[in-house]
């Protein structure tokens, strides 16, 4: 309705690109691998009748959006540091075959988008202690014994409230992973003074944070041809286990000098 | 044999705790839970299987699993309206050999604390070059493995999310 009103084709065609660079530097920022993040663009933009390509770099992505008359617009837009999020990539790519299938007008796409944007989260708690769940598990399957898990599951939740509490003051992202490392690595040192497989305990205790995320998304965007996102997402990747890596250490060499 | 069973089904079990865990922390819809923490302990107790009673070795094993969790998620993930990827990558999560790349940091870390000792140096290199290659390609095959069902079938892939209802509205 409101594109009838505008009548000016110009602003329609701006307005249409500058939401599309908006939702896939967003999907970008989420964690979608790069091909679907141009899918889904691409089939919004048929949708409002705007052909639209994308250059997806590491940290911007270039939209450009043709109409119907042949005029093209584009824009360059950064790419968001979001948290992943996978129930706005499964969300968020429903709604670009709904704006497909129903041909829904742009006023309707943007506000569905922000009513999906706006859903919570998981509870943080909920995840804090599925996490310290998870890594007990790991730490069984690595073959620690029943003592160990119970550490792990303690050490997990100390290294994920750090890390919570330091990401909320804004510490730079490194700095966090090197000082949740070495908090929950600290506290399953404690493994040590009881008879247990303290080893396992020890290693397993920081897994939490190894992004698997990343690492299937690199692979993923690189088997996809889009190399260039692929590198970077392994290479952020890369520099967040050599974090932890520092940090572990950082406890090892404290706690257990004789196994340097 | 029950002892063997047991193995496996907590192996299994294990496996779903950990792709729940790890996968929260990536926030999935709550719809796709059970059908994450299925895929997770299938995959993970095959290759389990595989690598502890068949000797097969760690990438071929997380080959069969991810293939696995890869045409499972594609069957499961219509009935939800869920992306293939949104429910692989969590239950991908507890087969990432998070244990050997940090083995083969620590190594290299190690490698610089000793690097007067040429035998020392010598034994921490191998190290981190073994677990180092063992963690790319594991994480290579689980991705391909995850990937090749959008490969072999892109349309079907592709259209997870979208809504049979809304094509006969329009």
């Amino acid at each position: 309705m409101q594109r009838q009103t505008q009548g000016d084709p110009h602003s329609e065609l701006a307005a249409t690109v500058g939401f599309i660079a908006r939702y896939a530097s967003y999907l970008m920022g989420s964690g979608v691998h790069t091909s679907r993040v141009v899918r889904n663009s691409r089939r919004i933009g048929s949708a409002l009748d705007v052909e639209i390509n994308l250059a997806v770099f590491p940290k911007s992505i270039i939209v450009s959006g043709t109409d119907a008359h042949g005029e093209s617009f584009s824009r360059v837009v950064a790419i968001p540091a979001c948290p992943i999020d996978f129930e706005r990539n499964a969300d968020l790519s429903a709604l670009s075959w709904e704006a497909h299938d129903r041909r829904l007008p742009l006023a309707q796409i943007e506000q569905r988008y922000e009513e999906l944007c706006a859903k919570p989260r998981l509870d943080p708690m909920l995840v804090m202690i599925l996490a310290g769940l998870a890594n007990a598990s790991f730490c069984r399957l690595f073959g620690g014994d029943f003592k160990a898990m119970g550490i792990v599951f303690t050490a997990t939740l100390f290294g994920f409230f750090v890390k919570q509490k330091l990401a909320q003051r804004g510490m730079n992202h490194y700095l966090l992973f090197i000082a949740a490392a070495f908090a929950a690595s600290l506290m399953s040192s404690l493994s040590l003074i009881l008879d247990t497989t303290s080893d396992v305990a020890l290693a397993t205790s920081v897994l939490f944070l190894i992004p698997g995320v990343p690492l299937i998304n690199g692979f993923i965007d690189i088997i996809e041809g889009h190399i260039l996102t692929g590198i970077s997402r392994l290479t952020a990747a890369i520099m967040l286990i050599a974090c932890i890596a520092i940090g572990l250490s950082a406890t090892l060499m404290m706690v257990k000098s004789e196994l340097l | 044999m029950i002892e063997t069973v047991s193995a496996i089904l907590a192996d299994g079990f294990f496996a779903a705790v950990a792709a729940l865990g790890f996968g929260a922390i990536s926030n999935p819809p709550m719809r796709a839970f059970p059908r994450i923490a299925l895929l997770a302990a299938a995959g993970h107790a095959l290759r389990f299987t595989l690598m502890t009673y068949f000797g097969v070795d760690i990438a071929t094993g997380s080959l069969c699993a991810s293939l696995t969790i890869g045409f499972g998620s594609m069957m499961l993930g219509r009935r939800i309206h869920c992306p293939t990827t949104v429910m692989s990558i969590p239950a991908l999560l507890p087969m990432i050999p998070g244990m050997y790349a940090y083995k083969s940091m620590f190594s290299i870390v190690m490698f610089f604390q000793k690097i007067d000792d040429t035998a020392v140096c010598a034994a921490y290199l191998d190290t981190a070059l073994r677990n180092g290659m063992i963690t790319v390609f594991v994480i290579l095959t689980l991705a391909a493995g995850a990937t090749l069902p959008i490969l072999m079938f892109p349309s079907k892939a592709y259209t997870m999310t979208r809504r049979q209802q809304c094509q006969n509205n329009a």
